[in-house]
């Protein structure tokens, strides 16, 4: 019994302390700098984010960054400024509301297709109805039977 | 019937993708359409590389704006010169105005690259790179082409050539009689 309880205090814990480490908080100015900079895209890189980047472009790129954040800019305000520049290319993910965003799609239609087909396959093999025998095939299963029952004496 | 719709679906999308990698690879790699195309050229003002005053892109509004960018240490950059140096010469005093705009280096490298390349037109520092990012620049060289209205009607990315620089301002130039 009381091990039971100690159990249930335990997880009454866990879950109190796990809702207080997933509670809603107000970002640093810091960790805005990191999560902008990571979504961005390092021009002169091969697939590197800001963040990652030692080139001198992204240096830059990260102390705009820095600044729009002091200014009190928004996250989604920093991004549009570097969007108006390159494009939706400066996100290394695709944003979802845009012609590059239906890259997201092509897994979910490559699954639906695959579980269609799949789905299809299985009716199909399901449907199978047995076929009767024509009166020939009949007919020389019979004299194969006999033939055999002779052998066998 | 299901799994037939299914394939002639599969069919047409492998159809849609090898339409679009053809027509993707037909086009110009230095002709990239981003964000500034099409849109007012992001307002600047910077100071010469020799120290000798600012140039504001506001002051040269009426007129076709050429914006090169350039570094010394940028070997392109060498190789598309003389094709600017070319350009410069035969615009020179007209309604074209071409502007060099220096990045990633010190004044002292950009100024003594501009005197051995033989470069007369404007050239200024972009210390901060503000400029470049407000341009959307990848790396140098660039060059935008910017009309009289202030819009930016096209750029180049990479080393460009004597006739590419004379078709762009030439269409302009058209453009601002019309």
């Amino acid at each position: 019994m009381n091990g039971r309880i100690l159990v249930a205090i335990a997880l009454l814990v866990l879950a109190a302390a796990l809702v207080f480490a997933a509670r809603p908080h107000e970002a640093t100015a810091d960790e805005r700098i990191d999560q902008i900079t990571t979504e961005l895209r390092c021009p002169v890189c091969q697939g590197l984010s800001v963040k990652d980047s030692s080139s001198e472009t992204a240096r830059q790129m990260r102390d705009l960054v820095a600044q729009r954040v002091r200014e009190g800019k928004t996250n989604a305000e920093i991004e549009a400024e570097f969007r108006a520049s390159y494009g939706d290319w400066i996100f290394l993910s695709p944003p979802l509301a845009s012609w590059s965003g239906l890259i997201w799609l092509v897994p979910i239609v490559a699954v639906a297709a695959g579980l269609v087909l799949m789905t299809g396959r299985l009716r199909g093999a399901g449907n199978l109805q047995p076929v009767e025998p024509s009166a020939t095939q009949v007919a020389a299963l019979r004299d194969r039977v006999a033939r055999e029952e002779a052998a066998e004496g | 019937m299901l799994a037939r719709v299914v394939r002639i679906a599969v069919v047409v999308a492998l159809l849609g993708l090898v339409v679009t990698l053809a027509l993707a690879f037909r086009r110009d790699p230095h002709d990239i359409k981003t964000g500034t195309i099409g849109k007012p050229a992001p307002a600047f003002t910077l100071q010469r590389l020799d120290g000798s005053g600012e140039v504001a892109l506001a002051d040269l509004s009426g007129k076709v704006v050429v914006v090169n960018f350039f570094a010394s240490w940028c070997l392109p950059c060498t190789q598309e010169n003389p094709a600017l140096v070319r350009v410069y010469e035969r615009y020179r005093g007209s309604d074209v105005v071409l502007l060099g705009v220096n990045l990633q280096e010190s004044r002292e490298n950009g100024l003594a690259y501009v005197k051995r390349m033989g470069m007369s037109w404007a050239t200024l520092a972009d210390d901060d790179g503000r400029v470049v990012l407000s341009y959307g620049v990848f790396g140098p060289p660039e060059t935008f082409f910017i009309g009289p209205d202030g819009v930016i009607a096209g750029r180049h990315i990479g080393p460009i050539d004597e006739a590419t620089l004379i078709a762009g301002i030439e269409t302009l130039r058209a453009r601002a009689t019309r």
